[in-house]
């Protein structure tokens, strides 16, 4: 039951266009680039998990990827299963691996994910709102996901007196990072400022273009793995310290609290059976569909006081050189969103900086670290610590 | 696109137990399910109570009264049957009676509605049936907190 597990390998596609790359051809690229680059050996993969690609594609969903992924390369694997649960589906993923790998159900699991965000201005916005929102209770009064994700923006502005520009600051501190991260969306472009963001298209209160995330294309994969096997393919795997998991609601409408979403509950647990608290936290990677994420689940997860999210952007201390970085490869906001694989980046970038392989951007304390994802409309929730020491 | 034509806005898909809660809609009645066993009041109706699992269950005719909980005023149509009314509002009221459920705030300026906003239930014709919304309510009543700017 117990033992040591870790993230061994990473490898994250760069977040892009590909149209001559259907999903299935962007998993396979993604498993070709994470073997090119930790010259892993098909003995090396005993467990395999995978996402449906296709789900926020619109295309037909490919329910069973994990056997095409397996067939594909030639291996048999003694664990294995093709899941969905939104943005929180890696998370999951390496939850469910760490389970089965203390089991001794297998040696190493890969957890793998290509996706295809649909393009909004041609039906995607419906599609999505569609797939989101109660279909008799929600989706008759015209939703859209920023307008959903905007009514915990709001409550927390009511709440808290957060403002628009504090939200916007996520967004500037995001794209500080990506500018230093060759694999980010936005790399080569300009800095945003707070005016930048307010100035940017109206999308839905208090959401301008530059608060939401950047819809493109791509997938990652991650190898976890236990302690033999991790410290055969890591110089310094990114060991598994703590994990929690916790599902709230599935429509929004029917969030019992929205400064209370889930978040919260599901870092306690991972805290508490890492032995650590948010004070030994040196980072955080927090799924960012939105700037309202980081700053409102920076409360959730202990990180900050409540109420003092917003300060706590404006203060600059996210950025690089700042206190407390928070979404150092860029976020979904700068990196890009790559629909159903988006939420690998943040354990991708979690995982590199432990194990010190983050580039330009690595950061100099990066010993024990907090990632957490959550799927649907911040529905459902992993936390994730990682640690260089197991 | 030149297609100018505005499609008609969705209808809600019936699912199992709220046939009554849209035929009194229809008929411009708010009506709220309500547990026998437990006496929960609870939002959106179904076949059991999310309390109890209790499947005795009948409908009370609500106040129609409540506040903004949160909202968003959308300026960009996510799809083409809004195209004619952005910015519009997307909220969640919070009812009288406890619940909550989403709607849009209709009648007025989007930029005067507010968290904590009292608002009443109003009924939108969608052709075949009607659907509950709210609409700011007549007289103001004084909430907890001043409304922040
Ligand atoms: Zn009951």
């Amino acid at each position: 039951m117990t033992g040591a597990v870790a993230i061994a390998a990473v490898s994250e596609m760069k977040p892009a266009r590909y149209p001559d790359k259907d999903g299935h051809a962007l998993y396979i690229e993604v498993v070709r680039q994470l073997l090119a680059e930790w010259h892993l050996k098909p003995g090396d993969i005993q467990g395999l998990l995978a996402c449906p690609a296709g789900m926020a594609g619109g295309g037909s969903a490919d329910i069973f990827v994990h056997e095409q992924l397996y067939e594909e390369l030639g291996i048999h694997p003694l664990y294995g299963d093709t899941m969905n649960a939104g943005g929180a589906t890696y998370g999951y993923m390496v939850q469910r691996a760490a389970v089965a790998i203390r089991q001794g159900l297998a040696d190493s699991v890969l957890c793998i994910g290509a996706g295809k965000f649909p393009k909004v201005s041609t039906g995607g916005a419906e599609l999505m709102a569609r797939m989101v929102s109660h279909e008799a209770f929600e989706f008759p009064y015209g939703t859209f996901i920023p307008a959903i994700y905007a009514q915990v923006a709001t409550r927390h502005m009511y709440e808290f007196g957060t403002t628009a520009e504090q939200f916007a600051e996520v967004a500037v501190s995001s794209r500080e990072w990506a500018l230093r991260n060759p694999q980010a969306a936005t790399y080569g472009t300009e800095p945003l400022t707070v005016a930048k963001v307010r100035a940017s298209r109206p999308i839905a209160t208090p959401f301008h273009l530059y608060d939401c995330s950047i819809p493109l294309e791509g997938g990652a994969a991650i190898l976890v793995a236990n302690e033999s096997v991790a410290k055969r393919i890591a110089r310094q795997p990114a060991w598994l310290l703590g994990m929690g998991e916790y599902h709230s609601h599935r429509n929004i409408h029917q969030a019992a609290d929205l400064k209370d979403i889930g978040c919260g509950r599901a870092g306690r647990m991972a805290y508490e059976r890492a032995g650590l608290g948010p004070g030994d936290m040196q980072f955080a990677q927090i799924y960012d569909a939105f700037s309202v994420n980081p700053l409102v689940f920076m409360e959730e997860l202990g990180l900050c006081p409540r109420g003092k999210g917003g300060a706590f952007f404006a203060s600059g201390a996210a950025r690089p050189g700042g206190n407390f970085p928070v979404n150092t490869y860029g976020g979904l906001l700068s990196f890009g969103h790559t629909g159903d694989a988006s939420g690998l980046s943040m354990i991708v970038e979690g995982a590199r900086q432990v194990m010190g392989v983050a580039g330009d951007r690595q950061l100099p304390r990066a010993d024990i670290g907090v990632v957490h994802s959550y799927g649907g409309m911040m529905s459902e929730h992993s936390t994730l610590i990682l640690g260089r020491q197991s | 696109m030149n297609d100018t034509t505005i499609p008609a806005k969705p209808l809600p898909k019936m699912t199992p137990g709220a046939e009554h809660y849209w035929q009194s809609a229809t008929r411009e009645q708010f009506v709220l399910p309500h547990c026998k066993a437990c006496a929960k009041v609870f939002f959106y109706p179904r076949v059991w109570c999310p309390q109890c699992l209790g499947q005795e269950l009948d409908w009370v005719h609500a106040s129609g009264r409540g506040v903004v909980y949160s909202f968003s005023v959308v300026h960009q149509a996510p799809f083409p049957a809004y195209r004619g009314d952005v910015p519009y509002v997307l909220a969640v009221i919070e009812l009288a009676e406890g619940p909550r459920m989403m709607a849009n705030v209709l009648h007025c300026d989007p930029a005067t509605v507010r968290v904590g906003m009292p608002v009443e239930v109003t009924f939108e014709d969608r052709g075949e049936m009607k659907i509950p919304q709210f609409q700011p309510a007549p007289f103001l009543r004084r909430t907890s907190r001043p409304w922040p700017q």
